[in-house]
């Protein structure tokens, strides 16, 4: 079996508080292969960006590592010091995020903000053979701009973030990811607050560019319509857990995990009627609770026994339609 | 214990500086109320034997020229500085704010006027504007309060007026309008108290410049005038020994005066971290 | 159609004055005309720059036409201004839920100042009066009464959207605005309100507009639908109807958008600029896939066989996907 690109074993991390400890993620596993595009789906709350945030070490000061690994490579990131995280952030690994404008600087022109990422890389330099031989920085941006579908990409070099619409903006921000041709790319909710159009564009662009350089993808959404569309393979996260990780088809095919089957069942698609929305019953759990049940999903779940309250379902990666329940649906949909 | 308590606990427990502010400003407070009982020598009284003396066991801040106590002057002086910058500052907040708030919130006309009045005074410098005043108006203290109110109303202005821009198109001032709040009920009941946090920095750091200001203004002869005890008073009547040597007379003085102003400019941050809401969990 | 139609609007146009260019005007809204029954839900769609919400400060009359009448049981309220709009007696039956429930709170008002601050200013409820009336509204839309002496901030999502669909209850209106109420909720949660918003409105016999650009969501939840683009209606009909065989071009790309909707329909070319936009000019045309000469000579007025009616020369045609 060869390595994957990115595999996160038994991943712990927490956050130190004033009103308590937060068990923001416990023993998550997670994998990422070549070329793949993995969608992590869950709502607020179930840690999905915070395990983003600290695989490239840009984590809150009060979040704490209590456990795990997360190899990239033969690397594992959590131990790096923060010159070699640098160096790998925007090279190796990028992240592309929420709302495009407060990621770009508002004074600075575009043009010159993918520049910065290709100086810091000294991509130019390392250009001197391969395809974009002989290419200034100057043009490598605005090829980059061309790439993601800019038009008129030498004047548009030039054009601050606010002459810009927001899915424009979107589009800068991938260019930026993207200049010095990443393996990994991390997007976080990247359409969340775009028009329907411009999010169907910008997801075709993201994959589309995805394929055709064989970059995986780590997509973050609390849409699993969305993640349905575009995603190789569906990771379900719920308070800081993972939950569920299949590939999409037997996903939705046949959840196994009550929870995300509530997931698909409380969210309208063209079939569904009001009555037929299941919401997911009660809350989040805090998380800063001492006695929190083994699996987190026990105070919401109509399957629960004791065993759940006490023995940690686990998640095994190796599964390819993995679930970490204690009683997972079977083949037939219904909880 | 309340949240608001807990909270304010755990900023001046976090940082070690905000705990010094907020004793060494309830000390001048107190000084303030309790000065007169608190001196150990008459301020006015005046004994030409004593006169220059060096700090010693009986006048720990030494004698001036006159043989009076600094000490007892000094701590004395506390009230009228505190009571003049606190006047000011008060007078300059109710204004500035209500200006600030109808320039942020009608915007066309109030907007353009109300900007302009605050590039005006801003362009006269403090002295300039309060001889202005004490000549037009008479020396007295009133006037220089004025003339310091008038002096820090474009900082009030420019606060309470931006955070109100930013407040004005939030959907809490539509739904206060869609549930039937007139204009001015929207001004004193929804943005007012949102736009008090940061306009309280500014109280803070305003104080040290109001002292600051006070005494710059009695140092030249305006306002406050001898034998009433004033730092600026102080500081001007010992100005003419330090070349002799008897560098208490004017050292003391102002070193409380900085150690007030000091005070009250940290006492801004520990304002600031109390009244941010995002420093809370 | 209705002539005792709860609420009219005729030929509505918002334009503003555009900065630094002398005499131009952005055209917001534009000669929109409407109607919604008493007790019937109207859904209203369109992407960001349509003029949705717009129109839909207009109607609550938090800001004034240009141009129009609104017609709200025969009384035309466009005929008072917005400034005084809040002192009328008909200032209570028209409330609004907003979008983002975190930005519609007052942060130092509790869930129980917020929702009593109506009874007390619209329906001139005495303190007894106006508490009895939250604690009922509270249970109405599934708030316990032991989280309406918290703050904003120390209440969920789903609370805190429960206190704003309170608040705009409170004084009792005939029309409710929803103003994309569930799209800042987690989809569990959104689930959750869209079926309390139903059953309210069933129940309370509401009038309601509910703008949302969420397909999905707007199908489930109104009777009729108008979709809107640049400031104008292009399409309007039975909400039913309208997803399902769209006929204007524009609402055929917006449903095909839609995650899981099967090939989407690209829209290439630049959006037309809504700053003094040339009146015989329909205007999708310059991203419309099936866009003709006559496009460009004589901008479509809505017509139609039926109740669906679209502002199309060409609207039965159905459009190719991209493959």
């Amino acid at each position: 079996m060869t390595l994957p690109l990115l595999d996160v074993q038994d991943f712990s991390l927490e956050f130190r508080t004033r009103s308590g400890t937060v068990r923001a993620l416990q023993n998550v596993n997670l994998r990422i292969a070549k070329g793949e595009i993995v969608g992590l789906v869950g709502e607020s709350g179930s840690g999905k960006s915070v395990l983003s945030y600290a695989m490239l070490g840009i984590s809150d000061a009060a979040a704490k590592v209590t456990g795990g690994r997360a190899m990239f490579g033969a690397q594992d990131l959590l131990t790096l010091d923060e010159k070699t995280l640098a160096d790998l952030r925007g090279r190796e690994i990028s992240m592309i995020f929420q709302s495009p404008r407060t990621a770009l600087n508002p004074i600075r022109p575009v043009g010159l903000q993918i520049e910065d990422v290709l100086r810091r890389h000294a991509v130019a330099a390392r250009g001197r053979t391969g395809p974009d031989a002989g290419l200034g920085l100057r043009e490598r941006a605005i090829q980059a701009l061309r790439e993601v579908a800019i038009a008129d990409p030498e004047r548009r070099w030039a054009a601050y973030p606010f002459e810009m619409s927001g899915g424009m903006c979107q589009r800068v921000m991938i260019a930026i990811a993207l200049a010095c041709r990443p393996s990994l790319l991390i997007a976080d909710e990247p359409t969340t607050g775009l028009d329907v159009t411009t999010q169907a564009a910008v997801m075709d662009l993201i994959t589309g560019l995805a394929r055709e350089r064989g970059m995986a993808t780590l997509f973050i959404t609390h849409d699993l319509g969305l993640a349905a569309d575009y995603c190789d393979r569906i990771v379900v996260m719920h308070a800081g857990h993972a939950v569920e990780a299949a590939p999409t088809k037997a996903l939705f095919a046949a959840p196994r995990h009550p929870y995300t089957a509530r997931l698909m069942s409380s969210t309208p698609n063209a079939g569904s009627t009001l009555a037929s929305l299941e919401p997911v019953p009660g809350n989040l759990p805090d998380l800063r609770r001492d006695d929190l049940p083994a699996c987190r999903f026990s105070e919401r779940c109509q399957r629960v026994t004791d065993t759940c309250r006490k023995a940690p379902p686990v998640l095994s990666p190796d599964d390819s339609h993995a679930v970490a329940c204690w009683h997972p649906l079977m083949e037939a949909a219904g909880v | 214990m309340s949240e608001t308590t807990k909270h304010i606990k755990h900023v001046l427990s976090e940082n070690p500086v905000t705990l010094v502010a907020a004793a060494l400003f309830a000390f001048f407070v107190l000084v303030a109320i309790f000065g007169p009982w608190l001196a150990p020598y008459d301020p006015l009284a005046s004994d030409t034997v004593t006169a220059l003396k060096p700090p010693s066991l009986q006048h720990w801040f030494g004698t001036d020229a006159l043989g009076r106590d600094i000490l007892s002057r000094t701590l004395v002086a506390t009230r009228l500085d505190l009571g003049i910058a606190v006047s000011a500052v008060v007078l300059s907040f109710a204004i500035g704010i209500s200006l600030g708030l109808a320039a942020g919130y009608f915007g066309g006309w109030w907007d353009i006027g109300v900007i302009r009045l605050a590039d005006t005074i801003m362009a006269f410098p403090l002295f300039v504007l309060a001889m202005g005043i004490v000549a037009a108006l008479g020396n007295t203290v009133g006037n220089i309060v004025l003339a310091t109110a008038i002096i820090n109303l474009p900082f009030y202005v420019r606060v309470a007026r931006a955070e109100t821009n930013v407040r004005r198109s939030a959907g809490f001032i539509e739904a206060a309008r869609l549930s039937g709040n007139s204009d001015l009920r929207i001004l004193a009941v929804h943005l007012f108290p949102n736009i008090l946090p940061p306009a309280m920095v500014q109280v803070s750091l305003n104080m040290g410049w109001a002292i600051l200001n006070a005494a710059g203004l009695s140092f030249i002869g305006l306002g406050v005038r001898p034998p009433t005890p004033e730092w600026g008073i102080l500081v001007a009547e010992g100005a003419q020994f330090i070349v002799s040597g008897e560098w208490w007379v004017s050292f003391f003085p102002g070193a409380v005066l900085m150690l007030a102003v000091f005070s009250f400019n940290l006492l801004g941050d520990a304002l600031r971290d109390i009244f941010d809401p995002r420093k809370r969990t | 159609m209705s002539e005792q139609a709860l609420l009219r609007v005729e030929r509505l146009s918002k334009r503003y004055p555009v900065t630094g260019k002398r005499g131009a005007l952005l055209h917001a809204v534009a000669d929109v005309s409407l109607h919604i029954g008493a007790g019937e839900s109207l859904g209203l769609v369109g992407e960001s720059g349509c003029g949705k919400s717009t129109l839909v400060r207009l109607l609550a009359r938090l800001i004034d036409a240009t141009e129009g009448r609104i017609l709200f049981d025969g009384q035309d309220l466009a005929a008072v201004p917005a400034q005084r709009f809040a002192r009328t007696p008909q200032r209570g039956a028209i409330q609004m839920v907003f979008q983002d429930p975190t930005d519609s709170l007052n942060p130092r008002f509790t869930a129980r100042d917020t929702i009593r601050e109506p009874c007390l200013l619209l329906a001139g409820m005495d303190a007894q009066a106006a508490n009895r009336r939250v604690d009922e509204v509270a249970e109405q839309v599934g708030l316990p009464l032991a989280l309406l002496s918290r703050f904003p901030h120390q209440l969920s999502g789903g609370q805190k959207a429960r206190v704003g669909i309170a608040r705009a209850l409170a004084p009792r209106p005939r029309l409710l605005i929803l103003d994309e109420p569930t799209a800042a909720l987690d989809v569990s949660v959104q689930a959750v309100v869209l079926q309390l918003l139903d059953r309210l409105r069933r129940e309370l016999k509401l009038a309601t507009l509910f703008v949302s650009h969420d397909l999905n969501v707007v199908r489930l939840l109104t009777d009729r639908v108008a979709v809107m683009y640049l400031g104008k209606i292009v399409e309007m009909g039975p909400s039913s109807a309208v997803f399902s065989e769209p006929a204007h071009p524009y609402t055929q790309a917006l449903v095909s958008a839609i995650p899981g909707h099967g090939p989407r329909i690209r829209l290439d070319g630049e959006v037309q600029s809504p700053i003094d936009p040339p009146p015989q000019v329909c205007r999708f045309a310059s991203r419309c896939p099936v866009v003709h000469d006559r496009c460009r000579r004589e901008a479509p007025a809505l017509q139609g066989p039926a109740e669906q009616v679209a502002a199309c020369h060409f609207a039965a045609w159905p459009v190719k996907a991209a493959a």
